[in-house]
């Protein structure tokens, strides 16, 4: 019970943090990352998982975050295998994340 | 049992202080008081956004009038609130 209700205000920070991030990346942008740091410092200490749509909203090397098109890159990139490159122009942190070609995704349609 | 995760006067020690309206008082009898948005946090410090600029206040030394979202006002002395944002989430009051 006290662990349910310890990780169910953790999940409500969180949420919280991250919508006052998103508010006050353009006016405040430090303010925004320091907003960053301490929803995934309270994840860490109540074993949580940070919600996906706030997962991809920020850097993980500097906490900046992933709004408008000065701050971030995308790129589709089909070299080994089909993937996402999606780059930090602050501090120039790259992360990947694997694509699937439409084709393949057809053809595994097929056979189920 | 219904848990309350939103913020009331109850959690508020526990729970998230960023971008709440809040009131801050000296408690050395000092005359003037501010108003603002807290927009930072430390172990110790407070960060207020003011209509001048950001301004810290120690924790130890205020109390702070929080304005909730459900529009009720908390009046907390600033020792409850020693210590960091993470730290706080597992902080228990004895006497309430």
């Amino acid at each position: 019970m006290k662990n349910r209700l310890l990780k169910a205000i953790a999940r409500e920070r969180i949420e919280r943090l991250f919508e006052f991030a998103r508010t006050y990346a353009q006016s405040d942008p430090e303010a925004a990352r320091e907003a960053v740091s301490i929803a995934r410092r309270i994840a860490q200490r109540a074993r949580l998982r940070i919600p996906k749509p706030y997962k991809l909203l920020f850097c993980r090397k500097c906490g900046n975050l992933f709004l408008g098109s000065s701050s971030f890159s995308v790129r589709v990139r089909d070299r080994m295998t089909t993937h996402v490159v999606v780059k930090c122009l602050r501090c120039g942190w790259i992360r990947r994340y694997p694509a699937q070609k439409e084709k393949h995704i057809k053809s595994t349609a097929q056979k189920l | 049992m219904q848990l309350h995760t939103e913020i009331i006067a109850k959690n508020i020690i526990r729970h998230e202080l960023l971008g709440l309206n809040v009131d801050v008082e000296w408690k050395n009898g000092k005359q003037q008081k501010f108003s603002g948005v807290v927009v930072g946090e430390s172990r110790n410090m407070l960060t207020v956004q003011l209509s001048k600029g950001k301004r810290l206040f120690p924790k130890a030394a205020c109390v702070f009038s929080f304005k909730l979202p459900n529009g009720l006002c908390v009046k907390v002395d600033g020792v409850l609130l020693i210590g960091r944002p993470e730290d706080r989430l597992k902080k228990v009051v004895r006497k309430w």
